[in-house]
This record gives C-alpha cells, sequence and structure tokens, in this order.
C-alpha cells in the first residue's frame, strides 16, 4: 500500500502539473474547436514560446509570468499569419470543412511542425537552456508545495477562465460561438467568418505562447528545441479527452493527465508506464464519449 | 448498345517500369561495390516503408502518424528471435512481418472506428506508448535493447529488402486494378456512402491495415538487421513515421509510381545529410518544406499532379 | 421469388425522444408504396432503419423472412435492399460510370469490374445520363446528382429501392419529366419502391399503396385517392401541403 503522505504530495504535483498541461493545450483547444483545424505543429509553438520567455530571461530579466503577456502579443501575431498563410485557402467560403481541407491542414500543419522543429534545432542546437527561477516552498502540513507550480496553476485557471468568461459574456465572443457551431447561420446574422476565424485562430495561437512561457517553469533546465514532440501528443490527448471548443475541457483533460502521471507512480508503477496509460485514455474515451467526457 | 469494356487488368507501363528498374538491381547488385551495396539497402528500406504505409493511407485516406511502431515491432521481433529463439534472421524476418500484421490487425480492430484526425492522432498516441512500454520489458532487453552477433550479410540483406518491395508493388497493383481498387476509391471518397452501395469497408480498411502493418513489420525487420542491433531509440523511431509519410505525400499518395518517387526524394537528403554533421537536423526541415507546400498546392503529390495536368503522360504513370 | 420487405411496428428513440412510435409497411416486388407525412414525422428515420444505417428500438424488419434489422448496411445492399440519399453524396473522386460500377461491383450483383462498367453504362442511357457517363462527378449539376444517386441504387442489384426525396428541388418543368422517368425504370425493371416524399404530385402518380404517418405513427393507409381525402390525414398535413403543392 502506498504511503498516503506520499500519495497527497504526488497529488498535489499532479494537480499543478494539469494545470500546465491545461494551459498548454488550451490554444489547441480554441483553434480546433472554432475552426475544426488539428495543428499538428502546436507542439513547435509551445516550444517558441518557450524560446520566448527564455530570450526574455536572458536579456531582460523577466520572470517567466511576465512573458506571459509579450508571449501572447507574439502568438496573437503569430496567429494572424498563420491564419491568412496557411488556413484561409482551405476555410473561405466553406460552410463546414470538408474531409479533404480536414487532411490538406493536418498535413501541412505536419510539414510545419518538421520546419520549425528542425530549424530551431539548427538554431538554437540541442543544449537544453532553462530559466532560473525558484520561488521558494510553501510548507502545508508534511506537503510542500513549490510556489512557482502554485502561480503556475493559478494563471492557467484564470486563463480559461477569462476565456470562458469572454466566449460567453461578450459579442466578439458569441460571434465566436456561433461561427464554431454553424457558420452559415451565423453568416446570416452578419458575421463575417473570415474575421471570426482569424481572430480565433490570433487568439489559439496567443494562448499556446503563454502556455509556453508558463511551461518554462516547469522545465528549469529542460527546454530544448524537440520539447515541442513531447508536448504536443499531451496537447491532443487532452483536448480530445475534454472535447475540442469546451474551454474547462482543457482544465479537466489537464488534470487527468497530470494526475495519472504523477500518482500513479505513487503505487509502484514507472513513470514511463504511468506516461502510456494517460496517453492510451484517449481510446476509450473515443470509444465511448465521442465528444469529449465533458457535456 | 455495347460500352465498350476498359481494358482491365492490363499491365501498364509503370509496372513494367518498376519491374524492370527491380530486375535490373537484383542482377547488377552482387557486383556492385560494397559502399553501393549498403546505398541500395538503405534506399529500399526506404521504398519498402514507403509502399507499406501506401496500403492504408494511400489507399484508404487514413492518415497514420505512428507507422513506426510495426518497425519497431518488427525489429524486436527479429532480435528476440535471434537472441532468444536462435532463429536465423531470414526467419526473424517472417516473424517480424507475421507480428506486425497481427498487431495492426489487433490496433486496427478498435483505432479503425475513429475517422480522420482522430485516427490520425489515435495512432500517434499508440506509438508514444508503445516507446513508453517496450523498453520497461525484460523479456526485451528493457532499456539497453538487444544485439545481434551476425557480422556483415549485405547480399542477404538486399534480396530480402528487395523481395519485399517487389512484393510490395505487385500488390499494390493487383490492390489497385480491379474490384478492390472501386471499393477503396469509393471509402476513400465517402465511407458511408460506400457502405450503402455494398462495400464492407470496416472488412476492407482491417485487411489493408494488417497488410501495411505486415510490410512495415518486415521492413522494420530488415532495418534492424542492418543494424544488427535493436534499441528502443531505432526500434521505435517516430521520425521513420514522419519520413514514410512524407514520401508518400510528396510522391502521390495512393498511387503506384509515388511511393517510389517519394523514397527517392526523401532518402537523397537523409543520405545526404547524414555524411554532413552539421546539416543533419536540416534534411527533415526540406523535407517538411517540401510537405507544406505539396500539402498547399498539389494535395494529390507528384503523380497526382502530371496525371492531371500532362494528360499524355497519363497512360504511361499511375 | 419475388421480394418482399416487411417492417412490423417498427419503434425507434433517441435518447429520451420517440421518433418512431410503431411503423408497419409491406413493399413486395413489382409495387411502389408511398411514405408522406409532416417535416419530422420520421420517414427518414423510417428508411433508415430499413436500410440498415440504424437499428430499430423494437420491431422486425424481414425480407423474404429472413431479419435484417441489426444487420450492417453493406449486409443489407448485399441482400438487395439499397437507398438513396435526400442530398445526393456521388463520389466526386470519380466518373459517373464508376460511380455506378462501384455499386454494381459490390451490391447485391457483385459484378466483375468489367461487367460492373457495361451494366453502368445501360443504366445510364436508362436515366439518360450517357453524355455525362465519363464526367467526374464533382462537375455535375443537382438535377444530374439525383439522377446518379437513382442509378447507384438500381445497379446495387436491388430488388427493393428505398428513395428519399427524389424529386424534392426540382423545378416544375423537370418534375413531370422526372416522375415518368422514375415510374418507366420501375415499370421495366419491376423492383419494388417504397418512396419518401413531400410533392403529392410523385406520391399520387407513382404509389399503388400510400401510407401517412405523422409523429412517427401511422395515421392513415390505402389507395391514394382514398387517403387524400381521409379527414385526418388533411387535418394533420395536407390541408397546408397541398396548397403548396406545384399542380
Amino acid at each position: 500500500m502506498a504511503d498516503l503522505g506520499l500519495v497527497a504530495a504526488d497529488l498535489v504535483v499532479g494537480l499543478m502539473l494539469g494545470c500546465v498541461f491545461a494551459v498548454i493545450a488550451h490554444g489547441l483547444n480554441v483553434i480546433w474547436g472554432v475552426t475544426k483545424v488539428v495543428n499538428v505543429a502546436h507542439g513547435e509553438f509551445i516550444m517558441l514560446g518557450a524560446y520566448g520567455a527564455y530570450y526574455l530571461n536572458l536579456y531582460l530579466g523577466f520572470n517567466p509570468l511576465l512573458s506571459v503577456p509579450v508571449d501572447a502579443a507574439i502568438g496573437i501575431g503569430v496567429g494572424f499569419l498563420f491564419y491568412f498563410g496557411l488556413l484561409h485557402r482551405e476555410l473561405r467560403g466553406k460552410e463546414t470543412i470538408t474531409r479533404e481541407s480536414e487532411m490538406v491542414t493536418l498535413v501541412a500543419t505536419f510539414g510545419l511542425s518538421l520546419i520549425l522543429s528542425n530549424v530551431a534545432l539548427a538554431i538554437f542546437k540541442g543544449d537544453a537552456v532553462g530559466i532560473r527561477w525558484a520561488p521558494e516552498t510553501l510548507a502545508l502540513g508534511p506537503v510542500g508545495v513549490p510556489l512557482g507550480g502554485l502561480y503556475v496553476a493559478i494563471s492557467s485557471v484564470a486563463i480559461i477562465a477569462i476565456s470562458d468568461l469572454f466566449l460567453s459574456r461578450t459579442y466578439l465572443g458569441n460571434a465566436i460561438r456561433a461561427y464554431s457551431q454553424d457558420i452559415g447561420a451565423a453568416q446570416l446574422m452578419g458575421i463575417n467568418p473570415t474575421r471570426i476565424a482569424a481572430i480565433a485562430t490570433a487568439i489559439g495561437f496567443g494562448l499556446t505562447m503563454a502556455g509556453g512561457a508558463l511551461l518554462t517553469v516547469w522545465l528549469p533546465v529542460g527546454i530544448t528545441p524537440l520539447i515541442g514532440s513531447t508536448y504536443a501528443p499531451i496537447s491532443f490527448v487532452i483536448v480530445v479527452l475534454g472535447g475540442p471548443g469546451k474551454m474547462w475541457g482543457s482544465l479537466l483533460g489537464g488534470l487527468t493527465l497530470g494526475i495519472l502521471i504523477d500518482v500513479l507512480p505513487a503505487f509502484g508503477i514507472s513513470t514511463s508506464i504511468a506516461v502510456a496509460v494517460a496517453f492510451l485514455i484517449l481510446i476509450p474515451v473515443l470509444l465511448f464519449a465521442r465528444e469529449g467526457i465533458l457535456r | 448498345m455495347r460500352i465498350p469494356r476498359m481494358r482491365f487488368p492490363t499491365f501498364g507501363p509503370t509496372l513494367y517500369g518498376l519491374a524492370l528498374l527491380m530486375v535490373v538491381l537484383g542482377i547488377a547488385t552482387p557486383f556492385l561495390p560494397i559502399v553501393a551495396k549498403v546505398q541500395l539497402i538503405n534506399f529500399l528500406l526506404f521504398v519498402g516503408l514507403a509502399y507499406a504505409l501506401n496500403f492504408i493511407t494511400g489507399l484508404t485516406g487514413y492518415v497514420s502518424f505512428g507507422h513506426a511502431i510495426f518497425m519497431g515491432i518488427g525489429a524486436y521481433a527479429l532480435g528476440g528471435g535471434i537472441d532468444r529463439l536462435g532463429f536465423p534472421p531470414l526467419l526473424g524476418v517472417f516473424l517480424g512481418a507475421g507480428l506486425g500484421a497481427a498487431f495492426a490487425v489487433g490496433i486496427g480492430l478498435v483505432t479503425l472506428r475513429f475517422r480522420g484526425v482522430y485516427f490520425a492522432i489515435t495512432t500517434l498516441v499508440l506509438f508514444l506508448a508503445a516507446k513508453n512500454i517496450v523498453p520497461e520489458i525484460s523479456q526485451l532487453g528493457e532499456g539497453g535493447g538487444i544485439f545481434m552477433n551476425l557480422g556483415f550479410q549485405p547480399l542477404a540483406q538486399f534480396y530480402t529488402i528487395w523481395a519485399i518491395v517487389v512484393i510490395e508493388i505487385g500488390l499494390t497493383y493487383w490492390v489497385t486494378h480491379g474490384r478492390l481498387g472501386y471499393g477503396l476509391r469509393a471509402i476513400k471518397s465517402d465511407e458511408d456512402v460506400a457502405k450503402t452501395v455494398g462495400v464492407n469497408a470496416s472488412r476492407l480498411k482491417l485487411s489493408l491495415f494488417g497488410i501495411s502493418g505486415m510490410f512495415t513489420g518486415a521492413t522494420g525487420a530488415v532495418y534492424a538487421w542492418t543494424l544488427s542491433a535493436v534499441l528502443p531509440e531505432t526500434g521505435f523511431d517516430i521520425t521513420f513515421s514522419l519520413r514514410m509519410l512524407a514520401m508518400i505525400i510528396i510522391g502521390g499518395a495512393g498511387t503506384l509510381l509515388g511511393p517510389f518517387l517519394g523514397a527517392i526524394i526523401v532518402y537523397v537528403p537523409y543520405n545526404y545529410f547524414q555524411t554532413v554533421q552539421s546539416l543533419l537536423g536540416l534534411q527533415l526541415a526540406v523535407i517538411g518544406a517540401l510537405v507544406l507546400l505539396i500539402a498547399l498546392f498539389i494535395p494529390t503529390g507528384i503523380v497526382g499532379t502530371v496525371r492531371r495536368y500532362v494528360p499524355f503522360l497519363r497512360r504511361y504513370i499511375e | 421469388m419475388s421480394a418482399r420487405l416487411v417492417a412490423r411496428d417498427v419503434r425507434k428513440n433517441f435518447g429520451g425522444v420517440q421518433a418512431l412510435r410503431g411503423v408497419s409497411v409491406t413493399v413486395e416486388e413489382g409495387s411502389v408504396i408511398g411514405l408522406i407525412g409532416p417535416n419530422g414525422s420520421g420517414k427518414t428515420t423510417f428508411l433508415n432503419l430499413l436500410a440498415g444505417a440504424e437499428k430499430p428500438t423494437s420491431g422486425t424488419i424481414e425480407l423474404n423472412g429472413r431479419r435484417t434489422d441489426g444487420l450492417p448496411v453493406n449486409r443489407v445492399v448485399g441482400l438487395g435492399i439499397a437507398k438513396t440519399y435526400q442530398i445526393p453524396r456521388p463520389f466526386l473522386a470519380m466518373t459517373v460510370r464508376e460511380n455506378v460500377a462501384v455499386a454494381a461491383m459490390y451490391g447485391a450483383f457483385h459484378r466483375k469490374p468489367g461487367e460492373a462498367r457495361d451494366d453502368a453504362g445501360r443504366l445510364l442511357s436508362l436515366v439518360g445520363m450517357d453524355p455525362q457517363a465519363e464526367t467526374v462527378a464533382a462537375e455535375l449539376t443537382v438535377q444530374h446528382r439525383k439522377q446518379l444517386e437513382l442509378a447507384r441504387a438500381i445497379a446495387t442489384g436491388a430488388r427493393i429501392l428505398l428513395l428519399d426525396e427524389v424529386f424534392a428541388g426540382l423545378s416544375a418543368d423537370e418534375l413531370p419529366r422526372s416522375i415518368n422517368l422514375v415510374s418507366k425504370i420501375q415499370k421495366e425493371l419491376g423492383f419494388g419502391a417504397l418512396v419518401v416524399e413531400h410533392v403529392m404530385r410523385a406520391v399520387l402518380t407513382l404509389s399503388d399503396h400510400v401510407v401517412v404517418i405523422e409523429e412517427g405513427r401511422t395515421i392513415a393507409e390505402g389507395a391514394p385517392q382514398e387517403v387524400v381525402h381521409d379527414p385526418a390525414v388533411i387535418e394533420a398535413y395536407l390541408g397546408t401541403e397541398v396548397a403548396r403543392a406545384p399542380t
């Protein structure tokens, strides 16, 4: 039987890890939910966000939390470029994404991910870097809570909550939701589909790169050009678990993965098996709850 | 009124061309210098992988990001067969093919219910899970892998992969020309409708996934044979998944010539950059750029595009 | 033996919604049954159940005494029941001839590719699409897509056809021609058909027998002219629809 104190400590870390997973998957969730396009290069934009935070720290002394808004702003710009460079020609004038466009965008973003990760490898080299930023640890009884992870978790939940409020309470947010449900009907309401899809993509990229900045707190010496290949699949699984387009789905999926990966080892299961289990959860979810766990 | 019959099955020029090329390679290789032999083995490994993925992704439209899982299964089958069971390498390759097919059918029974991006993501996830699980299995040498003391056997390796490629080309031709070809095109176009005209889509997809897994497993086994070792990193190498996909997208998914062309285009920079250490990563970036441009501008790949815009070549390439 | 499709007391629930609450219909080879009812009455659901696209919650569907409910679509087609889509769904990347040939190869006939292409040619001249035979389906007009849908269903070798609104959306001058065409083909080939239709004129011309459903229940059935004068039917449905139907 596992030591309960240990399990509690792992649970806390797992929850915090789940929150950072949630925020890095959130941008993918927004883009997938609204445009129905799956950005295979998602991981590479997380990686770029992480490097953004690293260089902001290196040259300007920013801590990762301060880098979040800067990364988000860069991400929004990148998102518009991505939309008009890549998605627009596939989505323009269509009321539903065709199977053909779905495959074209899947393959095109797959090509993009190869370009970005390997060019990054050439520029940044393979050495891992990291940001020295280690706030104290908060002692909660037997459980030590690292404050850095806690700040990240709070930011993550706040970002998801704000995006949910934005979608349900603002005019633009409602327009985005209308677009995601029925492009034809949204157009009849006077919504410009290109504008909405471009804005949603840009927001998604802003969130993704901001997520990359927050992730650096968890990678004190672990930022490499190849982290995308680790965090992209995690993001895919999270979005499928929660259901594309459901804002709180990111948090639910993230926490599920975070807890599985961190708590299973307390029961004597190795970390690699725990990661495999967390990934394989995807299959029963797709079999029995195709729209994700959240209703 | 009589409508003239389509002349199926006739042997098209593409098949003749490929057959001739393979025969020439088969005859000439024993006389080539050792460096060229090794090059040809490595090139045919790429060709074998491209045709293997073409069976499922090219012919049914189900994009698999995780096909390297079957390479890994083939590699470990060879390693286990030789190291634990005392098999000769060729038997290990057969074991790799058999296990590749068996795992593909098992995986396909579940995952082929998922369409489009969901299938693609599931294959990626299965690959990563396998990559995590295999090094934990003590019978498979754990993370340390399996080393085989086989000596240098270039000709045996060459003829094994040569035979695999020849069978793949023949089978691709047979599948695409005739009943199955129509059924597969129907599935690729609209699976639900294909069922309403009587196509048993589930069985057809599963068969092709099984065939694809079988050839990927066999090729993975030969690859491990050329390395004389099976390691988690070389057995389950995601870059092979990516290259496989790139090859058929560039060449033309679902065509007979496309995988071969794609293999040339992907193999040449791979081989060239292999010797220039500083540019090692850039070969994948170049391939990525090609994939991106092809997906956006000529999604049917080189063969599909030539067929569309150069009508007089339509008779000769397929 | 001539084919006979019998649906008995078929019910279908979607979650808590009862889409069909017990509908019974018999379609025999050589006869045309019209199935009418207001929007949302369950017509398309019923057709999907007969075609095998969905499983009934209860009730039975038999072809020549053999249960077909619960079988996958492609098996049902193999036994000789084929359906058309209300919004045509051709295989877009294939030519018209190939679209029809696939059905001949994989349907109840199991034709070899060469024979299937011959069959397709004959069927295409029957529906008047000879000139379009080598056209890629993506380039067809809506009218032609509808004709292709019909040709493809026939090509499966089905003895019972389920036709889902094949006349919807046709212009006033296309309509009579289209009705005559379907009637001619049906008489020539002798298959049985269940015709779901909003266009009353088509139903009255083609059908030997009409079934009216409302809210998932049969409210009337009989000869076309009788049904039209049934007060329950007029109240439920025809009062508004007849006025709008093109005459």
